[in-house]
């Protein structure tokens, strides 16, 4: 049994469902004339989810599409709340679900930077102390100074990846973003991730890239139609998943 | 609460830059058009509406000046503020903040744009000889009074905006039935004895905007009662709103 501080993300019998809806009603005027139509039926994504994370982890969440990771990622970064159950996080948390939320087309890379750090929950000062690594890890340069809008995707991509891997968390969720840039900024994404993980940071990936998981993390969960279906080793649950789903 | 929004001043603080800013970005006279557009309409007004009114007073301009930017001020932060929620949906869905923020902002940015207002309403005031008295010490005291109270609103109206979508288009038209109701373009005494006389009363805006110009244009105590009933129902306004959102909010990332 773990200490309470050791945790850094607890899972208790957590469900969730959404609404399906077969024709969303948003205006008022169908509201109200069909009021006592059966429009939604909720359906369950995350059924009784039981799990502890311990602070220093590196966690893989791994299954097909649709199984359910993405959504559980979202519970743990709060954007979205569990039906039943609860989930408690302990300590700064950062998730890089998609990178470049709230950039501003018109304001310059190094204006993003702040807004953008300011998302993840810095104070001006924080940022004044990273922005220099930021710019340095984005390789853009004299770019930094022209709106982002004419920036070309992968300038876009490699700014904001840089602003959230250097935002200091103590809890990264990570989701399929690994494949970002050209291979050397891939590679150095790598490396910074891995020196983060040295660093007693908790990190919660979603991925489908086994291998690059494999080298990464040493836990690895297995979500199947929302559920756990096993929770072990990295490579263990690897090996399982292949045999079924491979 | 405030520890959460206190740890989050930075992002309040570049989202409120980004709302005066960004919004003018790429046009030619950029910010200058918050205060081009209420003045163009004091423009058309004092123009008009000699014609349609008997009695306009001395310095109908100045008149006019005084009512319309409040005005300005507390239209922008509500059609804003109902909206902002929805139109912040691609960070709502993608990052976790405290969605107070989001109100919160649009009520700073129109509270940053009516301060720079004021000087405006101060020129007028001393080109047309009124000249400025000791009372506008009043002056901060019914800004802050609007501010809550438009706060308190918008908390209640951008949580709802995200589920029923009409709420837009009918507080939109509220606000353009109580510029009506408001005494920005007559005397707040005009409907006095009438059978709409309550309507002015039960108008919140109606008792802000009449101590605006009570301090300013006729330089005289405002109704002090009047103000501070109006400050503690925005104070319980602001309460309810701010639980109504929390409420709200956890369905946010879903719905937009």
């Amino acid at each position: 049994m773990k200490q309470k501080d050791d945790v850094a993300i607890k899972v208790e019998h957590m469900t969730k469902s959404f609404k399906l809806y077969y024709d969303k009603a948003t205006t008022l005027k169908e509201k109200l004339v069909f009021w006592n139509k059966k429009k939604s039926e909720s359906r369950i994504v995350l059924e009784d989810i039981n799990l502890e994370i311990g602070k220093g982890e590196t966690v893989a969440l791994i299954g097909t599409n649709g199984s359910g990771k993405s959504t559980l990622l979202k519970l743990m970064t709060k954007i979205i709340y569990p039906t039943e159950g609860k989930i408690i996080t302990n300590g700064k948390l950062t998730s890089l679900l998609e990178l470049g939320a709230g950039f501003h087309p018109d304001f310059t890379g190094r204006e993003n930077i702040y807004f953008n750090a300011s998302i993840f929950g810095l104070t001006a000062a924080e940022i004044d102390a990273r922005v220099q690594d930021i710019i340095e890890f984005s390789e853009l340069g004299e770019f930094i100074d022209s709106p982002v809008r004419t920036y070309s995707s992968g300038m876009y991509m490699r700014l904001a990846f840089s602003v959230a891997i250097n935002v200091d968390a103590e809890i990264l969720l990570i989701d399929e973003i690994l494949a970002v840039g050209d291979q050397h900024f891939q590679d150095k994404c790598f490396e910074k991730l891995e020196q983060l993980k040295n660093s007693d940071k908790t990190i919660v990936i979603v991925s489908h890239s086994l291998d690059a998981v494999k080298q990464l993390c040493a836990r690895g969960i297995w979500i199947y139609n929302g559920k756990v279906r096993m929770d072990g080793s990295i490579d263990q649950v690897i090996d399982e998943y292949l045999k079924i789903c491979g | 609460m405030f520890k959460n929004l206190y740890n989050y001043r930075q992002l309040l603080k570049s989202n409120v830059k980004k709302e005066i800013r960004g919004k003018y970005k790429g046009s030619f006279l950029g910010v200058l058009w918050s205060f081009v557009n209420p003045l163009l309409m004091t423009l058309v007004y004092a123009i008009v509406f000699p014609y349609i009114l008997k009695d306009t007073g001395d310095h109908y301009v100045t008149f006019i000046v005084i009512g319309i930017l409040p005005w300005t001020f507390f239209t922008t932060v509500i059609s804003q503020g109902t909206f902002c929620v929805l139109a912040n949906a691609g960070i709502i869905k993608k990052v976790y903040f405290p969605r107070e923020i989001l109100p919160i902002s649009v009520a700073c940015s129109g509270l940053v744009n009516f301060l720079i207002s004021c000087i405006i309403m101060f020129i007028f005031l001393l080109c047309s000889g009124i000249g400025i008295s000791v009372q506008i010490l009043w002056l901060p005291l019914i800004i802050m009074v609007q501010t809550i109270l438009s706060l308190g609103i918008i908390l209640i109206t951008s949580g709802i905006n995200v589920y029923i979508r009409d709420a837009e288009y009918i507080i939109n038209f509220i606000i353009n039935m109580l510029f009506y109701a408001t005494p920005i373009l007559y005397k707040s005494d005009m409907f006095i004895g009438t059978s709409v006389e309550w309507l002015i009363h039960a108008n919140p805006m109606a008792i802000i905007i009449t101590c605006y110009r009570d301090i300013l244009f006729y330089q005289s105590m405002p109704h002090v009662k009047s103000l501070l009933v109006v400050l503690l129902g925005s104070l319980l306004l602001l309460f309810i709103g701010y639980k109504v959102f929390k409420k709200l909010e956890k369905g946010f990332a879903e719905e937009v």
